[in-house]
Order: C-alpha cells, then structure tokens, then sequence
C-alpha cells in the first residue's frame, strides 16, 4: 500500500517535471518577441532591448527554467510580463471559475447520462427506447461551442431571459451567478452527458447479462431492481473510467466554451497570454492545467475504489 | 503608424462578466452604462505598455492633457483655458484651469505641467514619446502660467499633445500606473481586472460639468460574436466601433437600437515592401494600384462600409484630398502595361497578412485579381502580433501585407526610411520636416503636397478607411461618432 501510494508521488511528480520542462522548451521556441509586443510598433530597438533585459529574456534559457520553476516549487509563480502583477491571484480566480464551470457540467451531465443511459438500456427494444438512443447519438454528435451559440440565440437574446455570457462571481450574487453559469454549463455538458450516457447503456446493457444478475432475478427480483440492487455499482467502475478520460477532455471544451460566453475562465487567461507572449503567465497556467488534470484524475481513481471494494484489496 | 494593436488584443483572450451583469437599468432611471468593447488592456499604464486599449478607456476619461480633440478632430482647450504662440512658433504660453484636483486629491499647476512633460523623455517607453521631442524647456511660470519653448517651431506638437504623450500626472500619483490610475479626468477607476471589465465612477470633485453617466462598465470580448448577442440580450448598452459589418443592417433594421456611422483614422494598407525585389520599381507597385479593385475588396471584407481614400489621410485631417481616391483607377489592362514596361514576367511575391479577419477575407480577393494581371501571390497568414510584428514590422521579411494603421496623422512615420514599408524618398521626407516647421497657413497645403506625391509614387495602396460604427440603446445621446483619437470619449453620452 505504501508503495503504491509512494509510486504514485513519484509518477505526479514526474510528470509535472517533464511537463514544466516541455511548456518551457516549446515557449521559448516560439517566435515572437515579448518585449516588442508590450512596446508596440512605435518603439525604438533601443528601447525594445531594454524592454528584453527587464523582463529577463536575455538569459540562458537553462537559468530562466531554473530560476522560475525554482519560485514555483515555493508557490511564486512570478509577475505577469504584461499586467506586471503577481501571476497567483489571476490564475487563483481564472481557475475557480473554470473549476466551477467544469464540476457544474460534470454534475449536469451526470444528471442527465445516468436515468437516460439506463432507460434507453432497458428499453433498447422498444421504439421509445431507440428514439432516445437515437437523441443522445445526436447529442455526441453537436459540438459545445454550437450548443453554446444556440442556447444564447434562443434563451440570451431571442427570449432574453438569461444573459448572453460573462460572469458574476457567487459571493457577489449568488442570483446572478446562477444565471450566468447555466448556459455555459448546459453547453459544455450537454456532449459530456450525450457521450457518457452511451456509456451507461452499454455498461448497463452489458452488466444486464452477468451471471449475478441472472442469479438476481432466478431468486425473484424483477429485472430493474435486480439492475438497481446489483447491477449499477458495477455499471459504474465502466462509466467513472470513461469520465476519468473525459476531464482533459472537459477542460478543453471550456477553453471554447468560455470564449463563446466570454468568461473570464483559465483557458481565457491562457489563449490572451499566448497571444501577448506572456511567457511567466503562460508556464504558470500549463503548469496549474496539468497539476489539475492529474489530481482530478486521481480523485476519480479514489471514486474506484469506493466503488468497487474490489479495487481496495487489489491496491 | 501603429498598426492596430487594438487588433491585436482584441485577437487576443478577452473576456467578460463584470459583476454588474446589466447595465441598461439602475434604480434611478439610467445613470449606469455598459460599453461592450474588443480590445482588452493588458494594464492600464500606456506610458510603457502600447495598444490603443488603454488609452481608449482612459484618455480625456480619466486622463486630461492640456488640449483635447473634439470628435471632429480639432483641438480645443482642456486643462488649458487658452494659449498664445509666438511669432517665430517657438514659445507657448498656455494659461490654465484654476481649482483642478488629481483624484488623488494633489492640486494640478503649472508645476504637474512641467513634472509630466519632462517624465516623458526618460520614462515612457511606448506611446510614441519622441512626439514630445521639439520641446526645449518647460517652465512653470506662476501656478496657473505655464510656458513650453520649442527648439524648432511644429506643428504636429500641439496636436499629438492631445494625445497619451500629453497626459497630466502629479507626482503622488504615479507610484502603481499599471493599477491605479490618478488623473483629473471626470472618471475614475474604480476596478480593473484584464481581459473582463474596467469600471469607471464619476469623479465626484470634477472641475468641469459632471457626467451623465454615473457608473460605466467597459466590458471586453475576445469574440465579435459574444460581443454583438450581448448588446442584442441587453447586457450592454453601446458597442463603439464594430467590426462585424454584416451584422449593422441587422441592428438597422431595429428600432431598438441606433446605428452611427463615423471616420476612423484606421486606413486598411496593402502594403508592398518598397525596398524588395519584388517592389523596388515603381512602375511595378503602380501595376498593382490599376490591379486592385478597392470597392470589391470593401465589399467583401467589410460588407461595403468603409471610406475609399487613395491615401494614408482620413478626411477629418486638414490635408485630405477625396481626389486621391480616383488616382489609380481599377484598369487591369493598364497594370499589365505596366508590368510590361519595368520587364516583369511571372513575378510572384511573398503576401504576408495578420490573422484579423479583414486581412484574411481581403487577401483572398487581391490574390484573385493580382492573378488576372499575371502576378502570383502566395498567402501566408501569421499570427498577430508576435508572428506578425516579428517577421513583417521588425524583420522586414516580406513582399506584401494588409493591416490597419489606426494611429491618428500617422502618415510621415510611414516615409521614414527604416520602417517597415520600406518607401525611402527623401524628397517626402523633407517636405514633411519643411511642412512641420512651416507657417500654419503653408502646413496644410506642405502636407498635401508631401501625401500627394506618396500616392502617386504608390508608396502603399491605401485600401480603404476603416468606418467607426457604433450601435447603441435607441435611447443613449451624445454617442460619440467618429474617432479622430484613441480616446473613446464617455463624458459626453447620455440617456
């Protein structure tokens, strides 16, 4: 047990390493050069060099790795080279966001995958079961941001209920936070729910034809409480792996889906800072982004084994 | 000069979600006004960060200079109740405003006047801080007497004194430019977070007439798109400057909003590297002016809306000349001559273009007609800025390109040798010099002269102007219509 747990340090931090390393290398190949972005097209060489020196490119790219990763590992992520504020707090408030905006779509598409998954399995042979199959293939099919873009046609300013984008964050008013976290969220989980309820279908499709449920309903239960009693736990470990899978997936959805409803989000923050070379915030982000994935992940391991009791002896 | 790098940002992230989510009504009836723009601020400290972002929030909003220009592009007093020139252009003495305060609560006087000018020497580093170069001295000659020596008499000075480089600062207040503004301005920031809002309160110990408008939320999109639903949904009252031009007959259509349409000083430039192969013969660059057909491409990467101009001078510049627009005529048959005569056959030239969408959407039609007088052109699309600003501006690396220069009277940077276009005339040099240092009566017409022969010369094809069209709430008056500057003047809107 110790050393699986001590394996799986070593992996995530392996894996930070090697991506800090990457985001770096590739940044600093990338043409481009900061300090003329920042000046603008009216300055002078001379000042465009001074502007280099001050924000540090003229060092060996090997001391600025070091130099930065080094204030990172203390949790000093450095100055943005554009805002010339601290990069932390932005990133601190652009995560949150997108935290809220991914969980939200998760729980969404949760909500919506796992009756709809289970009755299109149930009644995979009926007509009503294979329209709605038919409905979340549709589903699979329409990308977020164009469910983004009919959501606010309709709902933003055909019907003008809900605002068309932008954000409030809860603690100012929990109201209005709620009505602009709805249509992002529906749209970056409606392609999540679609896919996953596939998911459970076929689990629950799948599960239907183990043994144990076979032995469920020969001592009496009725095909649907065998499934519920017996059968979902299992369908679970299947559609919780996919989810797992899913949340990088998720995570690049809301870069689109924030640009669509202009939220101030990380994959914001991201493209704005690659656009203006803002080479410390950039590594910063990539570097949180990852940190993010790989902790999600492992939180989604955890969900396993409270899953499946299985899984807990194996570890 | 300057290309756009209002652009730029606005192709960078952006976005929104100011607490204030609506700003079409507050309590009192309408005091509250939601401006819905493309180009975020990086920060708000335009002495040493470019883009016009930054001072198109703040400038004459929470920054005044000592003049101002009016939204027809003249310049008239500001923090200056009036000046007087010398004869020989040399001396002004510009009398000022009595009982101004910074936001910071400091006094402004004649002593804020000296302190700002002489910042701008070894302090700003974008901005274009060499504008300020003729002064010689400043002198505070009583607390509201302020007099300004030229070396050399300009008449460019006072107006780019309208402008960033003529900002008034007080000592106290520099100390976090990027965060907290201090200005004298009828606003003031009350809270900024990049890429999403800036939220202006009226300064409410304003020397001058207060503003209409309490409360204004500047709030910024990365997408034109996003942008446009906003203002549809409600959630912004004003978008100024659109750049979605199929959508304006859409809001036309509707009477709940108003449409004005404006001059911008953003000329959208084929430009031809002069100092090229390719382009070095005159005869070559004329060739593509008869090549071009100015309106098709207005057509198709502007819906039509736009000025044709034929030079690198809007019309609310003194020196405009509407009869520059019909110099080069579309006449392929001519451009074919012409390519005759210089001996080229089977050029193809290098056509470098930003990733805006009217560089994307006009390229396309100037590689199809460049093609019908045998001239190949092979579209490479970059990133802008970096890519762009890197390989075309700085490295000189290319044949053609099509960008915006929004930077208002910029036409004499385009002549100087060592920029980008690469047009080195001596001639238009100095006739520009000769027309800065001229009689004001003589300016006017030096400059015509100078642009005048830049377009016969085909120094670049100006393509067209690009209109400032703003759409509003059916109900907000005193929008501003044009921009002359980069301010967008908020003090004047009202509902």
């Amino acid at each position: 047990m110790v050393l699986v747990v001590l394996r799986r340090i070593l992996v995530f931090a392996t894996t930070v390493v090697v991506a800090s390393i990457a985001t770096f290398l590739m940044l600093s190949i990338l043409p481009g050069n900061a300090a003329r972005i920042a000046l603008g097209v009216q300055a002078t060489e001379a000042d465009v060099a001074a502007q280099a020196t001050a924000m540090g490119l003229d060092h060996p790219a090997v001391v600025r790795y070091l130099d930065w990763f080094g204030h990172v590992l203390i949790g000093d992520f450095g100055d943005s080279a554009v805002s010339r504020q601290p990069i932390g707090p932005e990133i601190t408030d652009a995560l949150g966001i997108t935290v809220i905006l991914v969980l939200t779509s998760v729980v969404l598409a949760l909500l919506f995958a796992v009756p709809f998954g289970i009755i299109t399995a149930v009644r995979q042979r009926r007509l009503d079961g294979a329209i709605l199959s038919g409905i979340s293939q549709i589903g699979v099919a329409v990308p977020g941001f164009l469910a983004g873009m009919l959501l606010v046609t309709v709902f933003a300013v055909t019907l003008r209920w809900l605002p068309a984008g932008g954000w409030v964050d809860p603690g100012d008013d929990f109201g209005e936070f709620l009505e602009h976290l709805i249509l992002p969220a529906i749209a970056l989980g409606s392609v999540q729910g679609a896919v996953l309820s596939r998911y459970v279908r076929s689990s629950v499709l799948e599960v239907s034809r183990e043994d144990f449920i076979r032995t469920a309903r020969a001592k009496g239960l009725g095909t649907g409480r065998a499934l519920l009693r017996h059968g979902l736990r299992n369908a679970a470990v299947a559609v919780m792996t996919v989810l797992g899978l899913q949340i990088a997936t998720l995570l690049v959805g809301a870069v689109v889906i924030e640009r669509v409803f202009s939220i101030p989000g990380l994959g914001s923050l991201l493209l704005d800072k690659v656009a203006l070379r803002d080479l410390p915030a950039v590594q910063g982000i990539v570097l949180v982004l990852v940190v993010f994935v790989l902790v999600l992940n492992f939180l989604v391991d955890l969900l396993f084994t409270v899953i499946d009791p299985r899984l807990r002896r194996a570890a | 000069m300057f290309v756009s790098i209002a652009t730029v940002m606005a192709a960078s992230m952006a976005l929104v979600g100011c607490s204030t989510g609506s700003g079409t009504t507050d309590a009192e009836g309408g005091t509250a006004l939601t401006v819905g723009l493309l180009a975020t601020p990086g920060n708000l400290d335009y002495t040493t960060t470019a883009g016009a972002a930054i001072p198109q929030a703040l400038l004459y909003n929470v920054y005044e200079g000592l003049v101002k220009l009016d939204n027809d592009g003249t310049i008239i007093p500001l923090l200056a109740k009036s000046w007087t020139v010398s004869d020989d252009g040399l001396v002004y003495d510009f009398l000022l405003r009595d009982g101004v305060t910074f936001s910071d609560g400091s006094p402004f006087t004649a002593e804020s006047v000296k302190f700002s000018l002489e910042r701008v020497k070894d302090n700003w580093t974008a901005n274009g801080p060499t504008y300020l170069d003729p002064i010689a001295s400043i002198e505070a000659v009583s607390d509201t007497e302020a007099r300004i020596t030229l070396s050399k008499s300009s008449n460019s000075w006072l107006f780019n004194m309208s402008g960033p480089v003529g900002t008034m600062f007080t000592e106290s207040g520099i100390a976090d430019l990027a965060t907290a503004p201090i200005g004298t301005g009828p606003y003031t920031v009350s809270s900024f977070k990049t890429g999403d809002s800036l939220v202006l309160a009226a300064n409410a110990d304003y020397w001058g007439e207060a503003p209409y408008m309490s409360d204004v939320i500047l709030r910024y999109f990365t997408d034109a798109t996003a942008q446009t639903n906003a203002l549809l949904s409600g959630d912004i009252n004003l978008i100024s400057g659109i750049s979605q031009f199929q959508l304006v007959d859409q809001f036309k259509a509707n009477s709940d909003f108003q449409v004005l349409e404006g001059a911008s000083t953003g000329e959208v430039t084929l430009s031809m590297n002069n100092a090229s192969d390719a382009f070095s013969d005159v005869r070559v660059r004329q060739a593509v002016m008869y090549a071009i057909d100015r309106q098709a491409i207005m057509d198709t990467a502007n819906s039509g809306y736009g000025l044709l101009i034929g030079s690198m001078v809007p019309p609310t510049d003194p020196w405009y000349d509407e009869s520059l627009a019909d110099l080069y005529p579309y006449d392929p048959d001519t451009a074919i001559e012409l390519l005759d005569e210089a001996g080229v056959r089977d050029l193809t030239v290098d056509f470098k273009i930003p990733n805006l969408p009217y560089a994307v959407a006009g390229a396309q039609v100037v590689k199809d007609q460049l093609a019908k007088v045998g001239i190949t052109a092979d579209v490479t699309t970059l990133e802008f800025p970096a890519i762009w600003l890197d390989e075309v501006f700085s490295g000189h690396d290319y044949d053609m390109s099509l960008i915006m220069h929004s930077e208002p009277r910029d036409v004499s940077v385009f002549a100087a040798a060592t920029y980008y276009a690469g047009y080195d005339s001596p001639a238009v040099r100095a006739k520009f010099v000769e027309a800065d240092a001229a009689d004001p009566a003589r300016y006017t017409e030096l400059m015509k002269e100078a642009t005048t022969k830049m377009a016969e010369e085909a120094a670049a094809d100006w393509l067209y102007l690009q209109p400032a069209i703003s759409i509003a709430d059916a109900d907000l008056l005193g929008v501003p219509r044009n921009t002359p500057s980069l301010a967008l003047d908020l003090s004047t809107i009202a509902r």
